[in-house]
């Protein structure tokens, strides 16, 4: 039956707050992303870390995992493209930090990567190259060095609690607030430590930023899911 | 409208279910809404299927603010 008759000012007044309370809830983040993210990158830098430490070769570069990720990632915002009825302001904003910090993550692996590279050309220019002099009184003779980013890891480890904050703070979700702010400290400790731990101190950030998170958000999702069926 | 204030764009399904409206009725609000430039609406097709997006115009920011502006002074006057 309709009700064709005219609301009165507190019934407007509660009808739109009914509609946005029910936008707010609609929200269903299944947690794949952060779980897959989180698993890989977590792996890719312990297993860095305990070749290291303990001295052996896996025999392929873990981190290509990492670029592997991108192939379900795409498949994962294609689906849930044709899944989504409807886009939040809120969403759209976190999902352009997110396409930023993916953006700046390839860039910093790119300055990685040229960087060494670049300057060996351009100090052979100039007639100059870096070398490794031994001052512990060994004599042993000097070593030409290939120029590398100092701590890069760090960088990264920085750049991993930015998304997670934004998100963290804009979703009122406290386990990525703690994961960012235990990235940062992660950060800190890492500008002191020897590069190997800075992989450890990576897993450690990756674990708590998007892991862990992961892992309650797809309990959630799935423990909503099964209260609907 | 208090539905698509909060959101960038909704699918009319979407609208549909939250508001407990019938397509038709629902329709006809759409049309409304549109034609006051209150809404944009984007019909396109999504796996085969129809598909029907609402997005809020400047314009209807503006009116819906000024309904609710209007509606907290009401509310004052009558303290």
């Amino acid at each position: 039956m309709s009700d064709s008759r005219d609301l009165t000012e507190q019934e407007s007044l509660a009808l739109i707050s009914n509609m946005i309370q029910k936008v707010k809830a609609s929200h269903h983040d299944t947690g794949i992303t952060s779980l897959m993210w989180g698993t890989v990158v977590t792996l890719a830098s312990l297993v860095t870390y305990l070749q290291r430490e303990f001295e052996f070769k896996i025999g392929f570069d873990i981190w290509l995992i990492v670029f592997a990720a991108i192939i379900p990632q795409v498949i994962i915002t294609l689906r849930k493209r044709r899944q989504i009825k409807v886009v939040k302001y809120e969403d759209a904003a976190l999902d352009a930090v997110w396409l930023a910090f993916g953006l700046s993550i390839f860039g910093l692996t790119v300055y990685q990567n040229i960087v060494p590279y670049a300057t060996v050309t351009l100090s052979h220019e100039e007639g100059w190259q870096m070398v490794k002099h031994y001052t512990d009184g060994s004599g042993k003779p000097d070593e030409i060095l290939r120029p590398f980013p100092l701590s890069i890891y760090s960088i990264y480890i920085l750049l991993y609690a930015v998304p997670t904050l934004v998100t963290g703070i804009t979703k009122k979700f406290r386990y990525m607030i703690l994961g960012a702010i235990l990235s940062y400290v992660a950060f800190v400790i890492s500008c002191y430590t020897a590069s190997k731990y800075d992989m450890l101190l990576g897993a450690i950030a990756a674990a708590f930023c998007w892991l862990i998170p992961g892992i309650i958000i797809r309990r959630k999702y799935l423990a909503q899911r099964k209260a609907d069926v | 409208m208090s539905l698509l204030i909060g959101v960038k764009e909704a699918e009319f399904t979407f609208i549909k279910e939250k508001t407990n409206a019938t397509a038709g009725n629902l329709s006809v609000q759409v049309q409304k809404l549109k034609e006051a430039g209150y809404i944009e609406v984007l019909k396109q097709f999504k796996d085969n299927y129809p598909q029907t997006t609402c997005k809020v115009t400047p314009k209807g920011i503006e009116a819906f603010e000024a309904y609710v502006k209007a509606l907290q002074q009401y509310l004052q006057v009558g303290k």
